[in-house]
């Protein structure tokens, strides 16, 4: 008789189907929710049915296989165990996979079941000016400074799990807690306490006396900060983060982050790490962007000086009335105060409007230059591969050195400029009365020196008023159309 | 100690090596102790089957050429 061949790996299969078919019958018992977390109970039951197997057979006397689980079957371990681990990895909030539009719907249909619990108000009376401490924790936080010296926190709790009954026993093993020592008011949300079934998400809503300063540390969820008084520093694995009307030094360390948005700060501002978009709007004091982002890092209305620094890029700037807009490969810059350095790789840039020196170097790209006002400062200007169009006031007063090692240059300021071509390059030399020193350098591209149509001397001195400039750039621009 | 002993401790190794799989998968998602930290008692567990078949096959390392198992 032909030896009967193993029935754990077909009785596997039919649980397989089984779990299937419930999921097409019933979606709403998340069957894949469950199986996302307990998924490592059906190898277990599946290696105890094959080693029963086989001890069966040995202890009856008939043919025992030479392995007791196939080869075959152990591709469909693998498979399992990788299927199993991913469900179990994007059933987690925060994960990147549920932060994506097809994620989220994904999780809503087939994983998850979100139980809403709400944090009971708690209001403590501390100082006017105390030191709040937000450990670190998962979820949203909103942080509002009011009048008055009391700390009131209040919010909801969101808690995944498969049966409710987790989700309950969670809700009690994750008090909020505020416990206020000294000058010191500390904030612990006990997430961990709660075991990996059921995920726990708290959302705070805090108001807090208008001189407070905030230290918060988050594993995933948004920073919604306003109307403090104090010092303001953050630091999350992913979370988005807007604050507005800070009176200290801000400090932001993002591992990964869709947006920072920061607006009206008199202190320092300060950003770290990775991130998506950065806004800084109307800052009093230094700001130092020191970080990957990878979307657009936007600027304006910064009355100190600005340093973004990150692996392709060095910008510093002493003041920043006008906007500055990085992006991935393209730098413009509207109304700014130098010296301006800027380094850079393959950025292409457009600045329009500045004061006092610029010095410019990049690897690759075409840059466009439009200083917009007299008198001229020293410029130096440098790139490997592009092209550079200069365009200065008809009035302008300078002593230009130009060259391409393979390109034409265009020159629209006459004859006293001398223009020499050697090989495939080109040379510009002369000056248009006295003036700084304007040094045009490409190895591949072309130069082109222009009069701009409009020669405007109205942009302000720097130290003025940063509203006022504003508007004044504005009506420029209204003129220039 | 027979060979069909050996026989049962070398088809065993399968089931036994993927309870052990189980288990530690199932230990890591409840959160008690994570696979990074249990994984090399997996290979203790492949060594004590290879050990328990060594055990039971027959005393006769090098059979003789042609010579039966039985």
């Amino acid at each position: 008789m032909r030896p009967r061949g193993s029935v754990s790996g077909p009785v596997i299969i039919i649980l397989i189907g089984i779990v299937f078919l419930i999921h097409a019958l019933h979606p709403e018992l998340r069957i894949l929710d469950f199986v996302a977390v307990y998924w490592p109970y059906l190898l277990i039951v599946w290696g105890v049915l094959a080693f029963l197997e086989v001890t069966l057979r040995f202890l009856r006397g008939s043919t025992i296989p030479v392995n007791g689980i196939s080869s075959g079957s152990w591709v469909v371990i693998v498979v399992i165990s990788l299927a199993g681990a991913s469900l179990f990895e994007i059933h987690q909030p925060g994960h990147w996979w549920s932060n994506t539009d097809w994620g989220r719907g994904f999780n809503e249909a087939f994983l998850g079941d979100d139980h809403e619990y709400s944090i009971e108000l708690v209001q403590k009376t501390v100082g006017a000016g105390p030191h709040i401490i937000l450990e670190n924790f998962r979820g949203d936080a909103k942080v509002t400074g009011i009048d008055g010296n009391q700390v009131s926190l209040s919010g909801h709790k969101s808690i995944r799990s498969v049966e409710t009954s987790e989700a309950e026993r969670a809700n009690q093993q994750t008090p909020v807690e505020m416990t206020v020592r000294g000058n010191t008011v500390t904030i612990r949300c006990h997430q961990d306490q709660a075991g990996a079934r059921a995920i726990v998400t708290s959302n705070l809503e805090l108001s807090v006396p208008k001189g407070a300063s905030l230290e918060a540390t988050g594993t995933a969820g948004d920073f919604d900060i306003s109307s403090l008084a104090g010092d303001v520093d953050l630091s999350s694995a992913n979370a988005g983060v807007h604050l507005d009307d800070i009176g200290g030094n801000v400090k932001v360390d993002t591992r990964q982050s869709d947006i920072v948005r920061c607006t009206n700060v008199k202190g320092t501002v300060e950003l770290r790490g990775h991130g998506t978009d950065v806004e800084v709007t109307k800052a009093d004091r230094e700001v130092n962007i020191n970080g990957d982002y990878s979307g657009t890092v936007s600027l304006r209305e910064l009355a100190k000086p600005v340093r973004v620094e990150n692996l392709r890029t060095i910008l510093n700037v002493e003041s920043v009335p006008g906007e500055i807009r990085l992006d991935r490969g393209s730098l413009n810059a509207e109304n700014i105060v130098g010296p301006v350095k800027l380094t850079a790789h393959s950025t292409d840039v457009s600045i329009d409007g500045w004061q006092n020196g610029l010095n410019l170097a990049l690897d690759r790209g075409d840059i466009d230059l439009r200083p917009g006002h007299l008198p001229l400062a020293n410029m130096v200007v440098r790139t490997r591969s592009g092209n550079i169009e200069l365009a200065l006031p008809e009035t302008a007063k300078f002593q230009v050195t130009a060259s391409t090692d393979h390109g034409d240059i265009d020159n629209e300021f006459g004859d006293s400029l001398k223009e020499q071509t050697s090989g495939s390059g080109a040379r510009l030399e002369g000056s248009i009365g006295s003036g700084p020193d304007v040094s045009l350098t490409t190895e591949r591209g072309s130069i082109t020196l222009r009069k701009s149509s409009e020669s405007k001397t109205g942009f302000p001195p720097a130290g003025t008023d940063v509203t006022a400039t504003r508007t004044q750039v504005a009506e420029l621009a209204a003129v220039a159309k | 100690m027979n060979s069909r002993t050996a026989l049962y401790a070398q088809a065993i190794r399968g089931p036994v090596l993927l309870i052990t799989a189980g288990v530690l998968f199932a230990m890591q998602q409840s959160g008690a102790v994570p696979l990074r930290q249990t994984w090399p008692l997996f290979i203790i567990v492949i060594g004590v089957m290879k050990l328990v078949e060594r055990l039971a096959s027959p005393r006769q390392p090098y059979p003789p050429a042609g010579g039966s198992a039985q």
